[in-house]
């Protein structure tokens, strides 16, 4: 496909040249497709490849860039779940990072390629050897407060919040040295080693800026603007009415000129799932993001004189539903019982029956989102109930009297979503077939995360992850040895730990060849598929529903957390 | 006091319905001997839209009739059992409280005050999320929250039989404690627990509804508040899937009412209202 | 009980019910502390990882690191100092989260027992003008009905006829958001959202007041002040409501007060199906989210409350009485 020709690797691009600058006003063209990169394997010229990205990016269907000139006020209403804070920057709670993303930017946010394009850093190079990144910095930005923005807020959020207190920014930001800030709209980040990683996880979710004005010298955790921000964003915090709802004003003084088009964002919490849809379609709310509409009501809403679904704004995140053993157990030590478990899994019909199509059969740990290393060369052990019951009549399970081979149980969270349940439901049906008894067990979440990553004390566990866009953030996580760590939860809770892989993983992680990253990273999904500690069931789509009157001029790969200053609201006909 | 039962008209209908729903829960499964979990038929179905579906199928495509039937089953197996719990133990501590009065009174007294002051479903909420969602957990938790309405008439009941001559003549007799209260007090205190009982029932089952409503049901057993729960996305749609299961627990639960209403007419004659 | 038995009731009643407050204490401090988890698995889980360093840390700054008997002599001592404790997960003390949500609560419990209360003796003296009529069987069967329907499940229906098909009332929350409406509109806003989710809370209630009417009205019908009246030639609907309502009033008020603590019971439900910003939905997430210190706060100041509105109850009786022992 089209796309596919141009796909550009951007490591290498950025181990190489400069970008240039995209800080151009905002004249009705959609801001983030002024971006210009050269390629240097292509070899075109700057122009040329500019049109070919714009015809890259013009493809998927939502993208409206200069179709139609956005139109001013309304205030958006968006159902989400409520938060418990009001900043991402030391905590990844999706619902979280969907509220604070209007308030708090970050250095980059994502396209629906998952390549950075600018937010608060208008442009960034790499040093040759991958160890100095400098990110230049917008001007002229100020908080909402009226202080001014400069490069010290980022030096101190990134050492300060990102590197001490982040859960995943501890990885992230691991091989930062030193940070120097030598103007006020340059930082410049010293790595002990290559970090390629880092570009993936810089938006306002991963990432988020915080003033270091109101931070700095405070307990950052226990600080008041955690529940009432003060941001560079688009929208200016307003109120929190718990249990009701948020609202959010414009920000008169946003550094894109002429943006944000919307007066404000009002968030409501609406906890019932069919309220949310009968809220839609009276016209309660415009906007339900993050797959708060249950995938069962989807189909009423198919109607696109009225509606919209958008499917990619949650492909930074890459999540994936799996199910994971506990190979600590003897009898879930030998890797063909877990092949055939696999292979009694229809994962096609899981997919269209619990998820209605919102989402595609995974074939391995990396989610094929993540284009630049998914993996198309995998053992993919497809349905086959057949080849399921002769590995494990080979392993010694043999059916005894009663039909049944094996017990186990199958826990989730209660916390989870309503499609786990079913999944869980349809996982015990495919695997009684081949003669595995399975009993369902949930568990609070306190229960859970207890029972699986401190007492060890399942066989299997089902729940859904967050891949990333890099697998070293998302996906090693699992698999490390040194991620077994008792009583710490969404570590290594499986127990599974192969020397040859943890050096695959440690290599790649620390590989500033992109080529080479990316043939061990094939290595590591080989081995992965082989072992199968974690059996990858389904890719989940987050969708975003929302009515034909809302509008948003650029399509983002994260954007459940876009800043929504390019959103606006057609006039109520 | 049974021909009054009988004559009640209400507590017939009650019991009547009860049969039929208990011969439904009992001989359904011959006429629905499918796997309530099995997922195989088209996913959607409205009542009568297939043969083989005779109440439709649920957003999983699993067979709504045979759902029910099943559903049946365990609702009423978990409201029974979680009300024989909680009466006996509500006679128990009635008794011990109603005969021997004094200290024990005041702290049966005290127990079933802080049971009624805390709002039972939260309480049930508690104890079912924090250990573990489970059919002994719902019983457990549902029999916690139930047994003070018995233990307090049964107080009662023994207090005011307590100083009856006939119990005082066998104390003079010097009968022991235990052979006092059960040949004495208890055949006489009992009859009215039996409506109470029954009402209790009726509460039970609707506590095992809210509670699998709320998400808290067993995940391995298949209830009529599972099925609405499962069926609450599709409100809009296929609302029958959360409608027919409730209408289920209604008729039963209003059987349960109409029986122990009977029963309370039948045995408190002279409550009964003069025109 | 006389009038000047009021401060005698009052203090029993504060007497007693202090022994139960304890109980209530101890008994979810227990159950909470015996179950698996806590509250810090429940942080860490939902930031997306951490380290057990961090963890036990947090635990040691929550003071969940403690031998158990100093936890509770610890949470009892603040609660004497009318300190309800934080919520580590909302970050806000637990006070100010329950007053938050108190008004929205008490608005939905007051309108339903009101509803219930209102239609409920309307339908018990429609009943009990003539017993045993086809009339009475008919509200009898009705009142059962509403007695034995599921209230989340009438809920959940109720959603679906007026608000999905009719279009006539909004699906859930309080307030249409963002509308920034005051004065009259602001009322009739609130109005259109308080229909369904009260008298969901009410049609259980209903049933009870109902039958306590009838009941209640059955048996002074052959009283001797009601002889009297009718032999003075009052109208029939006179005698009812000037006399047999009076009447009715003392044992209402006091079942009323004793279905507080079930009402809340009630909320849970009602505030789940319709998303109603209130106390129930507020002790359901604490459960979940094992927030011990946000759970134990509301069950105890709901416990206060019931009390408080239980002592008034029993003044009402009080001041009520007197004519209850004028018919005896």
């Amino acid at each position: 496909m089209k796309a596919e020709i141009f796909k550009i690797d951007w490591p290498v691009v950025f181990a190489i040249v400069i970008p240039l600058p995209c800080d151009a006003p905002v004249s009705g063209a959609a801001p983030y497709m002024t971006i210009q990169r050269r390629d240097l394997f292509l070899g075109v010229s700057h122009l040329t490849l500019a049109a070919l990205l714009g015809a890259e990016f013009a493809l998927p269907a939502e993208a409206q860039a200069g179709a139609e000139t956005p139109s001013k006020g309304g205030t958006v209403r968006i159902a989400v779940d409520e938060p418990t804070l009001l900043t991402s920057a030391f905590i990844t709670t999706m619902n979280i990072g969907m509220v604070s993303s209007k308030i708090l930017e970050g250095l980059v946010a994502y396209d629906l390629n998952l390549k950075p394009i600018p937010a608060l850093a208008r442009s960034w190079d790499v040093a040759a050897d991958g160890l100095t990144v400098t990110f230049h910095l917008r001007s002229g930005v100020s908080w909402h407060d009226g202080a001014p923005f400069s490069a010290a807020d980022v030096k101190f959020s990134l050492l300060e919040v990102w590197k001490k207190l982040h859960p995943f920014g501890r990885a992230v930001f691991a091989n930062v040295t030193a940070v120097d800030t030598p103007d006020a709209d340059t930082v410049v980040v010293h790595l002990s080693a290559p970090a390629l990683y880092l570009f993936n996880y810089i938006n306002t979710y991963g990432a988020q800026i915080l003033p270091r004005h109101i931070y700095e010298g405070t307990d950052i955790l226990k600080n008041p603007a955690n529940v009432a921000p003060i941001g560079t964003g688009p929208f200016v915090f307003k109120e929190w009415v718990r249990g009701s709802h948020i609202q959010l004003e414009r920000n008169a003084r946003y550094w894109q000129e002429n943006q944000p088009y919307l007066d404000g964002v009002i968030f409501r919490f609406i906890p019932d799932p069919s309220a949310r849809t009968a809220a839609l379609e009276n016209n309660e709310i415009d906007v339900a993001l993050g797959s708060l509409i249950p995938v069962s009501n989807l189909k009423r809403f198919a109607d696109k004189s009225k509606y919209q679904i958008n499917t990619d704004d949650g492909r930074f995140l890459a999540s994936i539903f799996l199910a994971q053993f506990n190979v600590r157990r003897p009898y879930l030590q030998d890797r063909r019982l877990r092949q055939a478990l696999l292979s009694a899994i229809d994962r096609n019909a899981l997919a269209r029956l619990v998820w209605q199509g919102y989402a595609k059969p995974a074939m391995g740990p990396v989610p094929s989102s993540v284009s630049q290393y998914h993996s198309t060369s995998l053992e993919t052990y497809p349905f086959d109930l057949k080849k399921a019951e002769a590995l494990l009549d080979e392993v010694g399970f043999t059916r005894g009297a009663d039909g049944i081979r094996l017990k186990l149980t199958l826990d989730s969270g209660s916390a989870s979503s309503l499609e786990e349940t079913r999944a869980a439901e349809f996982i015990k049906q495919a695997w009684s077939r081949v003669g595995i008894a399975l009993e369902l067990r949930t568990l609070d979440t306190a229960g859970f995360l207890n029972r699986v990553f401190t007492e060890n004390d399942y066989d299997v566990m089902i729940s859904s992850l967050h891949a990333l866009p890099d697998p070293t953030l998302g996906v090693q996580r699992l698999y490390w040895t040194k991620n077994i760590i008792k009583g710490a939860p969404w570590t290594n809770g499986s127990g599974y730990s192969n020397p040859e892989l943890d050096q695959v993983m440690q290599e790649a992680a620390a590989e500033a060849d992109p080529a080479k990253r990316k043939a061990l990273i094939q290595t590591w999904q080989e081995i992965a598929q082989r072992d199968l500690p974690i059996l990858d069931l389904v890719e989940l789509t987050w969708t975003t529903v929302s009515t034909a009157r809302y509008h948003k001029v650029t399509s983002q790969g994260d954007g459940l957390f876009a800043g929504l200053q390019d959103a606006y609201l057609l006039p109520q006909s | 006091m049974l021909g009054r039962l009988f004559a009640n008209k209400v507590a017939l209908v009650g019991l009547l319905l009860l049969l039929i729903i208990l011969a439904i829960a009992v001989f359904g499964r011959f006429w629905f001997p499918g796997d309530p979990w099995e997922m195989g038929a088209a996913p959607m179905l409205w009542p009568g839209e297939e043969a083989g579906n005779p109440l439709g199928t649920d957003f999983m495509g699993r067979d709504l009739a045979t759902d029910l039937v099943s559903g049946a089953g365990v609702s009423l197996m978990i409201g029974f059992v979680s009300t024989g719990i909680a009466v006996v133990v509500g006679i128990g501590l009635g008794v011990i409280s109603g005969y021997f009065g004094g200290a024990v009174d005041q702290g049966v007294t005290w127990l079933v005050e802080l049971f009624q002051t805390i709002p039972s479903l939260v309480l049930a909420v508690i104890l079912v999320a924090v250990f573990k969602p489970s059919i002994t957990m719902v019983v457990i938790a549902i029999a916690t929250v139930s047994w003070p309405p018995t233990a307090r008439l049964m107080r009662q009941q023994v207090q005011s039989l307590r100083h009856r001559d006939f119990v005082l003549a066998g104390e003079a007799m010097g009968m022991s404690h235990t052979r006092l209260i059960f040949s004495q007090i208890l055949p006489n205190a009992l009859p009215p627990i039996l409506s109470v009982a029954t009402l209790t029932v009726a509460h039970a089952i609707q506590a095992e509804a809210a509670l699998a409503f709320l998400g808290l049901g067993d995940p391995n057993v298949m209830s009529w508040g599972t099925i609405i729960n499962s069926g609450r996305e599709q409100l809009a749609d296929a609302w029958y899937i959360c409608g027919l299961p409730g209408f289920a627990i209604l008729l039963t639960v209003l059987g349960f009412n109409f029986l122990g209403d009977g029963l309370n007419d039948a045995m408190n004659p002279h409550l009964r209202d003069h025109a | 009980m006389t009038r000047a038995a009021l401060p005698r009731v009052v203090l029993r009643r504060v007497v007693r019910t202090l022994p139960v407050l304890l109980g209530i204490a101890t008994l979810n401090f227990i159950i909470l502390h015996l179950a698996p988890g806590d509250v810090v698995d429940v942080l860490a889980g939902e930031s997306g990882a951490s380290t057990p360093e961090y963890m036990a840390a947090l635990r040691h700054e929550f003071g969940l690191d403690l031998p158990l008997y100093e936890q509770f002599l610890r949470y009892l001592t603040n609660l004497l100092q009318l300190h309800f404790g934080f919520s580590y997960r909302q970050n806000q003390p637990v006070l100010n989260l329950f007053i938050d949500r108190l008004p929205a609560t008490l608005l939905l419990m007051l309108t339903a027992m009101a509803l219930a209360i209102v239609i409920g003796t309307l339908l018990g003296m429609i009943a009990a003008r003539r017993p045993h009529s086809w009339l009475d069987h008919g509200v009898s069967v009705l009142v059962l009905i509403s007695y034995a329907v599921p209230s989340f499940w009438f809920g959940l229906m109720a959603i679906v006829v007026f608000s999905v098909h009719l279009h006539w009332l909004p699906s859930g929350g309080m307030v249409t958001i963002g509308a920034n409406l005051s004065g009259p509109a602001l009322l009739l806003d609130l109005t259109r959202h308080l229909v369904l989710p009260a008298s969901t809370l009410a049609i259980f209630y209903l049933a009870v007041y109902a039958r306590l009417v009838r009941g209640t009205l059955l048996q002074l019908h052959g009283a001797e002040f009601i002889r009297a009246a009718r032999a003075k030639g009052a109208g029939e609907w006179r005698v009812a409501i000037n006399h047999a309502l009076r009447n009715v009033l003392a044992p209402l008020a006091t079942m009323a007060g004793f279905q507080l603590a079930s009402l809340l019971s009630g909320a849970v439900l009602v505030e789940s199906v319709f998303s109603w910003p209130g106390l129930g939905r507020l002790a359901f997430d604490a459960i979940l989210a094992r927030d011990f210190n946000l759970l134990l706060g509301v069950l105890f100041i709901s416990s206060v409350l019931v009390t408080l509105l239980n002592m008034g109850t029993d003044a009402l009786c009080v001041l009520l009485d007197p004519r209850m022992e004028r018919l005896a």
